[in-house]
C-alpha cells in the first residue's frame, strides 16, 4: 500500500538513466561469450576469450600493477590528504583558508591533460625516470584534493564543544586527535580512499603521459591495442573488472554499516561505563 | 584509530602481494635482469609466438611495450625516461629522428642475412644507405571497392574518383597528407610538392570531388567498408587488408600512375643498452622463415624477398598487396615535410573538408 502511494513519474526518470548507463556495459559483457571476433553479430555462445585472458601473462600482469598502483597510491593520498584537510580546517584566517581551498579545487578542476603535461615536464626536468615511481607519484598528487573535499565536510560538521569537553577532561592533544577527531572523520576517509582508488583505477590521460620502461596500466594497454581493433579478450576483461567493482562495492557498503554500527556500540557501552561511574 | 590503523596495513599487505604476484608473473615471463630487450612496438604489429621463439633461442627476455603513433613515440624518447633498445617508426619519422640526432647507426657487420631484403625496398630517400634502419614492412595508399557496387576493373586510376557515377559513395581516410597526395598524384604532381600554387590547385581538384565523398573517416572506416557502408574508400594498404579478412565483396587497388608507399622500420633508437640482444633479434626477424611467419600473422607486405617466397603462393602473387614493379618505382615515399609545408597541407585539407558541394 504504501509503495503504491509512493509510486512518482520520477522513478520513470531514475529507471531511464540507470538503462542509458547500464545497458553499454551489459551489451559489453554480453559480446564477451561471442564466439566470433568483433561485436557486429552473436555467433554462440563461448568461453573461450575468457580462457585467452587467464592464458595471457602479461595482461594480467597489468591488471594485477594496476590494482597494486591504486590500493598504494590512494592508501598513501588518503594519509596525506587527511592531514592536509585537518591543517586547512585549523587554520583560523578565512583568507589563507579559502586561498589553500580553491588552490585545492583548481587542481580538481584542472583537465587531465594539463596534470599529465605538466607531470612529464616536471620529471623529465627532475631526471626521474619514467615508470612505476612516475605514475604511483602523479597519481598520489591527483587524489590528494579529492581526499581532502571527501575529509572537510565532516571536520566542518564535528562541534568544537566536543573537542572542549575532551580538553576539561584532561586530555591531550594526541588523545583529542586519536580518540575524538579521528573516529569522528572516519566515515569521510573512508569515502574519500574509495574515491581516490577509483580515480587511480580509471586515470588515462595523467598515466598516459608520465607511463614508461615497460611499465603500463589497463586503460593505457587498451588504448594501445585498439589500434588493431579491439578483440573480445578486452570485452572479457570488461566482464571480470565489472564483477570485481560490484564485489568493491559490496565490500564498501558493510565496511560503512560496520563503521556505524561499531560506533552505536561505542555508545551504548559509554552510557553503561557512565552510569557506573555515577 | 585503531580500526583506521588495521585497515591501512591490510591495504599495504595486499599491495606487498599484489608486488609478489606481479614479481612472479614477470619471471613466469623471463625477465631476468640485464638479460633483456626493450622493445617499442605498434599494437599487435608482432607475432608473440615469434617472440617466445626469441626468448627461447637466445635466452634474452622481450620487453614489449606499444604506442599508437609516432609523434608519442618521438616525444617519449625525446624527452628521456625510457629506455627501449628496438622501435618501428614510419618512414617519415625515420627521417626526423635522424635529423634529430635520435638514431644510432647500425653496425651492418652484425647483420647475417641482410641480402633478404629487396633491393626495392632499401636505399629509399629517408634513409639512404640504410644507415640507420631496417625495413620491417610495407605498403601503399590506394582504392578498396566493393563489388558489390563496383565492378572489378572499373577502378584503374585515381581519376576515376571523380566520376559522377560514385555520387555520395566514397570514404576517404581522414589524413592530410594521403588526400592531397592522391589529388597531387592525379594530376601527375609529385606528393612531395611543396609549391603553394600546385597545392592549391590540388585542393580545387579535391573540392570537385566532395560531392563523391560520404564521409572523411579515422579508424571506423574498416567498420564501415566491412559493413557494405560504402562502394569504394582511400586507404593504406594495411587497413584494407583488415577489411578484406572481414568482407569478401572488398578488394584493393593501387592506381597505376603510382601512390605512396609507406615504410615502417627497425630502428635503434639513442636510448639503447643492449646491444648483443638488439642485434640478435635483428638477426632473428631478418631469418626469411621468421619474416615469414610474422608477415603472415600480421597480413602486411613484407619487404623480405627471401619470405615472401615462403609465403603461399596466393599471397606471394597478389597484385593487391605486392604490386608489380613499375607501380612501386612510380610510387613515392613522404619526406619529412619542413613545418610550414606541413601547415599548408593541413590548412589546405581543412578547408577542402569544409568546403560545401
Amino acid at each position: 500500500m504504501k509503495s503504491l502511494k509512493k509510486w512518482k513519474w520520477t522513478n520513470l526518470y531514475l529507471i531511464f538513466v540507470f538503462i542509458m548507463l547500464y545497458v553499454p556495459i551489459a551489451y559489453l559483457i554480453f559480446y564477451s561469450f561471442s564466439a566470433g571476433d568483433t561485436m557486429s553479430n552473436f555467433h554462440g555462445f563461448t568461453w573461450t576469450h575468457y580462457q585467452e585472458l587467464f592464458a595471457d601473462t602479461r595482461m594480467i600482469q597489468i591488471v594485477v600493477d594496476t590494482l597494486m598502483l591504486a590500493l598504494l597510491s590512494s592508501l598513501i593520498a588518503t594519509i596525506v590528504g587527511t592531514l592536509g584537510a585537518l591543517a586547512i580546517s585549523r587554520t583560523s584566517r578565512p583568507v589563507v583558508k579559502n586561498s589553500i581551498l580553491s588552490l585545492n579545487n583548481i587542481l580538481m578542476v584542472s583537465p587531465d591533460v594539463i596534470i599529465g603535461a605538466s607531470f612529464l615536464i616536471f620529471f623529465t626536468a627532475l631526471h626521474i625516470p619514467l615508470g612505476f615511481l612516475s605514475v604511483l607519484l602523479s597519481h598520489i598528487a591527483f587524489s590528494i584534493p579529492i581526499v581532502v573535499l571527501m575529509v572537510l565536510p565532516r571536520l566542518q560538521e564535528m562541534s568544537n564543544t566536543m573537542l572542549d569537553a575532551a580538553r576539561d577532561l584532561g586530555s591531550t592533544n594526541l588523545q583529542v586527535l586519536t580518540r575524538v577527531i579521528m573516529p569522528f572523520i572516519t566515515p569521510g576517509i573512508l569515502s574519500g580512499f574509495f574515491m581516490a582508488f577509483t580515480y587511480s583505477l580509471d586515470d588515462f590521460a595523467v598515466t598516459f603521459f608520465v607511463t614508461g620502461n615497460g611499465f603500463e596500466t589497463l586503460s593505457v594497454e587498451i588504448y594501445a591495442r585498439a589500434r588493431q581493433g579491439i578483440s573480445l579478450e578486452i570485452n572479457a576483461l570488461s566482464g571480470v573488472m565489472f564483477l570485481f567493482s560490484l564485489v568493491l562495492v559490496v565490500g564498501y557498503y558493510f565496511i560503512q554499516r560496520g563503521t556505524k554500527s561499531h560506533k552505536a556500540k561505542l555508545k551504548a557501552k559509554g552510557a553503561v561505563t557512565n552510569e557506573a561511574t555515577h | 584509530m585503531k580500526r583506521l590503523i588495521s585497515m591501512a596495513a591490510i591495504i599495504l599487505a595486499a599491495v606487498l602481494g599484489l608486488a609478489f604476484w606481479s614479481h612472479s608473473l614477470a619471471k613466469a615471463q623471463g625477465a631476468t635482469g640485464d638479460n633483456t630487450l626493450n622493445l617499442a612496438n605498434w599494437g599487435d604489429y608482432i607475432d608473440p609466438a615469434l617472440i617466445k621463439k626469441f626468448e627461447k633461442q637466445t635466452g634474452y627476455h622481450v620487453n614489449l611495450e606499444t604506442f599508437d603513433s609516432n609523434e608519442a613515440m618521438y616525444t617519449k624518447i625525446q624527452q628521456g625516461g625510457t629506455s627501449y633498445d628496438l622501435t618501428v617508426p614510419s618512414e617519415y619519422m625515420v627521417e626526423k629522428m635522424r635529423n634529430a640526432k635520435m638514431l644510432v647507426p647500425l653496425d651492418k657487420s652484425k647483420l647475417k642475412d641482410l641480402s633478404n631484403f629487396g633491393a626495392l625496398y632499401m636505399n629509399r630517400s629517408f634513409d639512404p644507405g640504410n644507415k640507420y634502419s631496417l625495413p620491417y614492412f610495407w605498403g601503399t595508399l590506394g582504392i578498396i571497392y566493393n563489388d558489390k557496387f563496383v565492378k572489378p576493373g572499373e577502378i584503374q586510376h585515381w581519376n576515376d574518383l571523380w566520376k559522377s557515377k560514385y555520387r555520395d559513395n566514397i570514404m576517404l581516410i581522414d589524413s592530410a597528407r594521403d588526400i592531397m597526395g592522391f589529388s597531387l598524384r592525379s594530376m601527375g604532381k609529385s606528393m612531395n610538392t611543396t609549391d603553394p600554387n600546385t597545392l592549391a590547385l590540388a585542393k580545387a581538384k579535391l573540392d570537385q570531388m566532395s560531392p563523391n565523398v560520404k564521409a572523411v573517416v579515422a579508424d571506423e572506416i574498416k567498420m564501415y567498408m566491412a559493413a557494405d557502408e560504402s562502394a569504394l574508400a582511400v586507404d593504406w594498404s594495411g587497413e584494407a587488408a583488415d577489411m578484406m579478412a572481414n568482407n569478401s565483396h572488398l578488394h584493393y587497388v593501387v592506381p597505376s600512375e603510382g601512390s605512396n608507399l609507406w615504410f615502417d622500420n627497425l630502428v635503434i633508437p639513442k636510448t639503447a643498452k643492449h646491444f648483443k640482444a638488439i642485434y640478435a633479434f635483428l638477426n632473428f626477424l631478418t631469418n626469411a622463415k621468421n619474416a615469414a611467419q610474422n608477415a603472415d600473422y600480421v597480413g602486411y607486405s613484407t619487404p623480405n624477398v627471401a619470405a615472401l617466397k615462403l609465403l603461399p603462393k596466393a599471397v606471394r602473387n597478389d597484385k593487391q598487396f605486392y604490386p608489380d614493379e613499375d607501380v612501386i618505382k612510380k610510387s613515392e615515399v613522404y619526406s619529412d615535410l619542413a613545418p610550414k609545408t606541413v601547415g599548408l597541407y593541413n590548412d589546405l585539407y581543412l578547408e577542402f573538408k569544409m568546403y560545401r558541394k
